[in-house]
């Protein structure tokens, strides 16, 4: 019966570090990210998740959500910071997302950014219509990368799930 | 210059817009080609149409465990979107049976993004927009107003396809063109508004979701997705996207966005968690994008590109038409009041202005003082001597634009001294009611006290040169300024003269003034009675017209002699055996008629030319009623034999016969008025009148013939004139 149980809770225990523990060679996780859009009407969105530190500055561009270079100086606050460090986005960019679309997406969050202090942004704009700097903030935390989080923007909420 | 409010509006719209418009129609042809490139693209897997998602989401879901979303194109390919083993990005067009990846779509073409962004908002986002919306909904009036133009055309929506008259090029094509591309244009037009109207969302197009109660979600029993129905019973045809369950969770679930509806689907149970019908400007804006960019179809696409280069054809054969409409405006060298001629002119589209403008300049050239203007300009002429009307028909037999005021202008205007008028109408067989306001004219005119007929009024049929030269001849007759013959309209000049020989001369038949003359003709000479004779007494440009009668085979003139008369004195002096040459002219409106019912013939003194040649022709014994007038009874003995012999033969019912200066002083209207029952009786059952003699008795018979018109059948003379049941040749 005693070792019936050790067993299980050992079995439980592999179980839930199995994946974790596989994965701890690399220093980045992958999640899934999903964006269920408001119904808004409209043009496609332009979103843009940055990673940003505890000072509240762009630490890293995340996820890019909008293909056509022309419309990035609508997300302005970021527009800023992309235009100074001219990071390489074309690995994450997407298509943009419109009204009531769902958009599920990959993105790479470096390991030990995660209950560090540092925050996800989801940054929002649509040609001619308002413009939400923090459509949605987080902290980044396990917490909150489990949860539904709702935005104030076009953004209606958004989950994630690791891969 | 000649305006009605639709070819107004027509053309300050076209002027507003046709830059833009321009652009809008070539980027328009260039981008039709962005569907048709796609479609010959090798995605689409055959039998698409009976594809269920039964048959197709698990395999997707087996194969691409990490599939977030699928989407079928406009092109019907499936693409699928999500991402790999690897966590790595996954978008691809699949075959929805196998699962197969058949190639990644690509980004849009940068030419094409490029010409979607200048055909869209010309580079300047909202601004652009706006213009090119507005240009789109100009685009839907002008095709409103053409439509209106070629209905009034067409006199009538019935008519809408019938045949239509060819003026020039560019006339004809805009209106032929205009039909056929009519719809695909208003189309364009259309849904091009329509979705100007939603992007400013002036339309809204509400979105709504599913809404789906989280608390009701069951997680048994657990189904095959294969054995679902609402995967049994979804065509991947009626799908435009398909959400997966974020997670294998049973609160995550489908959703099939239909193209009309989106439902949200129990991944575990096959449950329908919600359903929703998209409103009706959803799908009109779907329909809108499938019409106006050609995507769902690459032959529909191509259509949209040829009324595309339609209206570029229309910009240019429009501002060819304008252009060419007002090179016929006028410029006149002397006023209104100093003129001895006045033209006036009754046109809806200006091309009666070009004829117009030729005897214009001949006159001036002639050196006389002519004015050249528009009906509706008519006015007090103080030193107008003559007066000609030159006039087309628009609608149903109604006067063009600039020529609707003129009937009450010629009540308020009375000139001061007598005037000559002359009346030439235009217009086209092609339509009823041939030059009718044409008729109405020379009606009007006729009962004005200061107004002396000059010449009959004559028809002009789809421009055609002997039509204006028959009128030109006998116009100048009276005149005797030549009008030589127009250089668009040689064909009637080169008509060859006739040898013809006199087979009874003119001496032995004189009797009270009037004398018949024969001539022999060579056989296979077409003539008809009715037709002209022309001749050159001088041998010079002066000719002189006789109606000609066909008797035994022989052209037979009666010919009034007047003393010092260039043409009838020329003919007097003719001897048998005598060769003349001379020039016989087609008057085909004064033929027999080839099927009426009866036949009513009105003549006064020489008059009668035509006639005895008709009845002799009326072979089928159409009953027929001979009205004449002569001085004296000894005028009429003259043909007295021939017309018995004919009623005898059946060919002629009756011979009225009227004598003005003997026994009860009769004119032939006098006859005609105790038959108006008869009269009308004929004209009811599509009966034809035909009047040859002089202008005053035409004057006194039309006049009749009104009143006779208006109490026994209820329409007006100039109803049956256009519709050649009253025929006229009358000098």
């Amino acid at each position: 019966m005693m070792s019936n149980l050790y067993k299980t809770a050992f079995l439980l225990l592999v179980l839930t570090f199995a994946k974790p523990a596989a994965s701890i060679a690399q220093s980045t996780n992958k999640y899934k990210c999903m964006i269920q859009m408001t119904n808004y009407m409209g043009e496609g969105a332009y979103i843009v998740i940055s990673l940003v530190n505890n000072r509240g500055a762009y630490e890293k561009t995340l996820y890019v959500l909008g293909a056509n270079k022309k419309w990035y100086n609508t997300v302005k606050e970021w527009y800023k910071y992309h235009t100074q460090k001219s990071e390489k986005i074309s690995a994450v960019t997407g298509a943009s997302a419109a009204g009531g679309d769902r958009s599920v997406n990959v993105i790479e969050i470096d390991k030990s950014k995660i209950n560090a202090g540092y925050k996800l942004r989801f940054e929002s704009a649509v040609e001619d219509k308002e413009y939400h700097m923090k459509d949605l903030e987080i902290p980044l935390t396990t917490e909150t990368l489990s949860a539904k989080n709702d935005g104030t923007g076009y953004i209606r909420y958004v989950r994630f799930s690791a891969n | 210059m000649t305006i009605s409010i639709w070819r107004y509006s027509h053309l300050a719209l076209a002027i507003s817009s046709f830059l833009l418009l321009t652009l809008a129609s070539i980027t328009g042809i260039i981008l039709a080609f962005e569907p048709v490139s796609e479609k010959i693209q090798p995605y689409r897997v055959n039998n698409f149409d009976g594809i269920t998602l039964a048959q197709a989401l698990p395999v997707l879901r087996k194969t691409y465990p990490d599939i977030s979303e699928l989407k079928v194109n406009a092109s019907q390919f499936v693409q699928i979107n999500g991402s790999d083993a690897n966590g790595e990005k996954l978008l691809a067009y699949v075959d929805p049976l196998t699962g197969k990846i058949l190639g990644s779509p690509k980004e849009q073409n940068e030419f094409f993004k490029w010409i979607t962004a200048l055909h869209r908002s010309l580079f300047l986002h909202e601004t652009g927009r706006f213009f090119i919306g507005l240009t789109a909904f100009l685009l839907l009036l002008i095709t409103v107003s053409g439509t209106m133009l070629i209905i009034q055309r067409q006199r009538g929506l019935k008519r809408f396809f019938t045949r239509i008259a060819r003026d020039n090029f560019a006339q004809y094509y805009h209106v032929v063109l205009g039909r056929w591309s009519l719809v695909p244009i208003v189309i364009i037009a259309l849904t091009g508004t329509y979705l100007s109207l939603v992007r400013f969302e002036l339309i809204g197009t509400p979105k709504e979701s599913a809404k789906v109660d989280f608390d009701a979600i069951r997680s048994e029993p657990a189904k095959n997705p294969a054995d679902m129905d609402i995967f049994k019973n979804t065509k991947f045809s009626d799908v435009e996207s398909i959400e997966f369950p974020f997670s294998e969770d049973a609160e995550d679930y489908y959703t099939f966005k239909l193209k009309t509806r989106e439902i949200a689907v129990n991944q575990i149970t096959g449950d329908i968690l919600s359903e929703v019908k998209y409103p009706t400007q959803v799908l009109l804006t779907n329909l809108s994008l499938n019409l106006h960019t050609g995507r769902a179809s690459a032959l529909w696409a191509i259509i949209l590109a040829v009324a595309s280069a339609n209206i570029l054809f229309f910009i240019y054969s429009g501002f060819a038409i304008t252009w060419k409409r007002l090179s016929n405006r006028t410029k006149n060298k002397y006023s209104a009041d100093e003129s001895k001629y006045i033209i006036l002119v009754g046109s809806e589209n200006g091309s009666t202005f070009g004829f117009a403008q030729a005897i214009h300049q001949q006159l001036i050239k002639a050196g006389e003082k002519s004015f050249l203007s528009q009906l509706n300009n008519y006015t007090v002429f103080p030193k107008a001597e003559n007066l000609i009307v030159l006039t087309a028909t628009y609608g149903l037999g109604d006067a063009p634009t600039n020529a609707g005021k003129f009937a009450a202008l010629l009540e308020k205007h009375q000139q001061p001294q007598p005037v000559h008028y002359s009346v030439l109408g235009f217009g086209s067989h092609a339509y009823p009611d041939f030059c009718k306001f044409a008729y109405e004219v020379n009606n009007l005119l006729s009962r004005q006290t200061w107004a002396v007929p000059l010449t009959d009024v004559h028809t002009v049929n789809d421009k055609s040169p002997d039509d204006f030269s028959l009128w030109a001849e006998a116009w100048s007759q009276q005149i005797q300024i030549p009008l030589t013959i127009l250089p668009e309209l040689q064909s009637a000049a080169s008509k060859r003269l006739e040898t013809l020989t006199v087979n009874t001369a003119a001496t032995e038949s004189l009797k009270n003034g009037t004398f018949a003359i024969s001539f022999q003709t060579r056989k296979r000479l077409r003539v008809k009675s009715g037709d002209l004779l022309a001749i050159y007494p001088e041998n010079d440009y002066r000719e002189r017209l006789y109606s000609i009668g066909i008797v035994d085979k022989e052209i037979r003139l009666s010919v009034r002699l007047h003393p010092g008369g260039l043409g009838s004195s020329y003919l007097h002096r003719l001897t048998t055996g005598e060769k003349i040459r001379a020039k016989v002219i087609k008057n085909e409106h004064f033929h027999f008629p080839e099927k009426a019912p009866e036949v009513v013939m009105i003549s006064n003194g020489t008059g009668i030319a035509p006639f005895l040649g008709m009845v002799g022709e009326n072979k089928d014994k159409v009953p027929c009623h001979l009205y004449c007038g002569f001085r004296e009874q000894s005028s009429y003995e003259m043909y007295q034999s021939l017309l018995e012999t004919n009623q005898a033969a059946g060919k002629l019912v009756n011979i009225n016969t009227a004598f003005s200066r003997a026994g009860e002083k009769q004119y032939v209207s006098d006859l005609i008025a105790k038959d108006a029952d008869l009269i009308g009786n004929i004209l009811n059952k599509g009966g034809v009148l035909m009047i040859c003699g002089s202008l005053s008795m035409q004057k006194d018979v039309i006049e009749l013939l009104e009143t006779i018109c208006q109490s026994k059948t209820g329409n007006s003379i100039s109803f049956y004139q256009s519709h050649n049941q009253i025929r006229t040749d009358c000098y």
